[in-house]
């Protein structure tokens, strides 16, 4: 109670110190042309949900924007997880995708955007598929060093008991690796939000990333200050969902990584 | 990890000079294949390019553009001074935060919100408060960079082991040598995984900075031939990022490997945080 207490406390303390300072910053420069001060922005975001016309613009984007982020880290989960669970039980599906994975993932996801760009032009496409290949090796990852941290004791145990290779993987190793693919679901949403605001910042047409970009563009710096904000919540509402999804598919176990957020 | 350390360098290395060769091949048959080379362009015109690129081949209509050595120099330029940066300032926040409570308490609200919100929504902003120039570069790639390494620190720090932590106590250890003998060694591989992650991070915000802010650099070069629909020479400056990011991102993980035998600690063998 009282740890929950000294949270709040500390995370309002926080708030309003971040909205003083940058309060003073505001003041400080006093140039509405480089930086724009919390009121204009609290406005401007009021007038993002009451004036009918930038309502339905947001309304538009936002739609955009989540559907390109949920896409995106569906498919990168559909294709990831079960890639990561099979690299970690086959060695020879290990040699040959570990070199790759490393390398796609250290590639930079801006490389990616213009190849999409050729690919499918300037649309929420594109952002799907960048959120996608960004996603999906972070997700592989995390499945493939679960996956490879099961004790073998457990393997072994069942395969003395006579269970399938089938059976190991459905009642060993995926609830074994469950705390770690919840992990890897995790830092995959929020690469794949990255992504998704990325890519929308480099087309500037499409989602709310775009609608930012031509805000600032068009010197509203106002109404970019307030899509942030939208933006803002909008990724901590997928990352508290996801912590919440955590802590149900692993009341059994808390990984020192889900403990420490 | 067993399983994987029994295989023998040389046979990894062969499997994967393999499944590069059925990349390469499979590129080149599939480019061919869609006959379209604005959506996909062979391995074999791409390296063509790359090569016209280093040569100063500037092809139509992106006359005025940096040559290739400057704008690999600039980029580069722009992820050291970032990343150094960032080391600088975030090592010792993270071990302020990760050694005293109270720190933590101030600290963490700020952290755990750049860790849900992607800071890459500023750089529309800062491109007015900072401008375009180096400096600016420099800055997005700290800021998205700083946080990474401040976490990874503070996660070394608030995790060395009772044990070490209390043997220092009770032989009366100061808290400089506390903290310079007992804490900096023992947290030194979460901080060295922290500086590589951290690595990714300022690469990705080097290249950002360049495409969204000034335009110049590798960056700026792969979309000006984006916007020219020059795909190949596109191609060839994706590939020399993509090339900086494995060069520079693998290199310190094999050292890591080798230097820090000792100790697997669990963002070696799990190999993530973001």
């Amino acid at each position: 109670m009282s740890a929950s207490r000294l949270r709040y406390v500390a995370l309002s303390g926080t708030l309003v110190a971040f909205v003083v300072i940058w309060w003073g910053i505001a003041l400080a420069v006093n140039n509405p042309r480089e930086i724009v001060g919390p009121v204009e922005t609290g406005t401007a975001f009021i007038q993002l949900f009451t004036d009918p016309p930038l309502t339905w613009l947001l309304a538009g984007a936002l739609q955009v924007t989540v559907t390109s982020i949920l896409l995106g880290f569906s498919l990168a989960a559909v294709v990831g997880v079960p890639l990561g669970l099979l690299m970690g039980r086959y060695l020879i599906v290990d040699l040959f995708f570990d070199p790759w994975v490393n390398i796609w993932y250290s590639i930079p996801a801006i490389a990616f955007v213009p190849l999409t760009m050729n690919w499918t032009g300037v649309s929420s496409t594109s952002s799907i598929a960048i959120a996608f290949l960004i996603a999906v090796f972070t997700i592989m990852i995390n499945v493939y060093g679960g996956v490879k941290n099961i004790s073998g004791s457990l393997v072994e145990s069942a395969r003395a008991y006579g269970a399938s290779q089938t059976q190991v993987m459905t009642k060993i190793i995926f609830p074994a690796s469950l705390p770690n693919i919840m992990v890897g679901l995790r830092l995959g949403i929020s690469r794949a939000i990255e992504g998704v605001i990325i890519a929308e910042m480099v087309f500037s047409v499409v989602g709310i990333g775009g609608l930012m970009d031509s805000a600032a563009d068009n010197l509203q710096l106002a109404l970019s200050g307030a899509l942030i904000v939208v933006l803002a919540i909008i990724s901590l509402a997928f990352a508290e969902i996801t912590k919440y999804a955590t802590r149900r598919a692993v009341v059994w176990k808390e990984s020192q990584a889900l403990i420490r957020e | 990890m067993a399983s994987s350390r029994a295989v023998p360098f040389s046979l990894r290395l062969a499997i994967f000079c393999a499944s590069l060769g059925v990349f390469i091949l499979l590129w080149e048959v599939a480019s061919i294949a869609t006959g379209n080379s604005l959506i996909l362009v062979g391995p074999v015109s791409v390296l063509k390019a790359m090569v016209g690129l280093f040569q100063n081949h500037i092809p139509q209509g992106a006359l005025g553009l940096q040559s290739a050595d400057a704008a690999i120099l600039q980029t580069l330029a722009t992820i050291v001074f970032g990343f150094g940066l960032a080391c600088i300032v975030g090592i010792p926040v993270g071990i302020v935060t990760g050694r005293w409570k109270a720190a933590e308490a101030i600290f963490d609200p700020w952290l755990n919100a750049t860790y849900s919100i992607p800071i890459v929504v500023l750089i529309p902003m800062l491109y007015f408060a900072v401008g375009a120039d180096f400096f600016a570069e420099v800055f997005v790639t700290f800021l998205l960079t700083v946080f990474t390494i401040i976490v990874n620190t503070q996660n070394g720090v608030k995790y060395v082991s009772n044990a070490l932590a209390e043997v220092g106590k009770s032989f009366g250890a100061s808290e400089s040598q506390y903290i310079a003998k007992i804490i900096l060694p023992a947290s030194l591989p979460d901080i060295v995984s922290g500086m590589r992650i951290g690595m990714g991070r300022a690469i990705l915000g080097a290249i950002l900075a360049e495409v969204l802010m000034s335009g110049t650099g590798l960056g700026g070069m792969m979309m000006t031939f984006q916007a020219l629909l020059n795909t190949p020479y596109m191609m060839a400056v994706v590939l020399l990022i993509a090339l900086i990011g494995v060069g520079v991102l693998q290199l310190p993980k094999f050292l890591e490997r080798r230097l820090f035998r000792w100790k697997e600690t669990e963002s070696i063998s799990r190999e993530m945080r973001r």
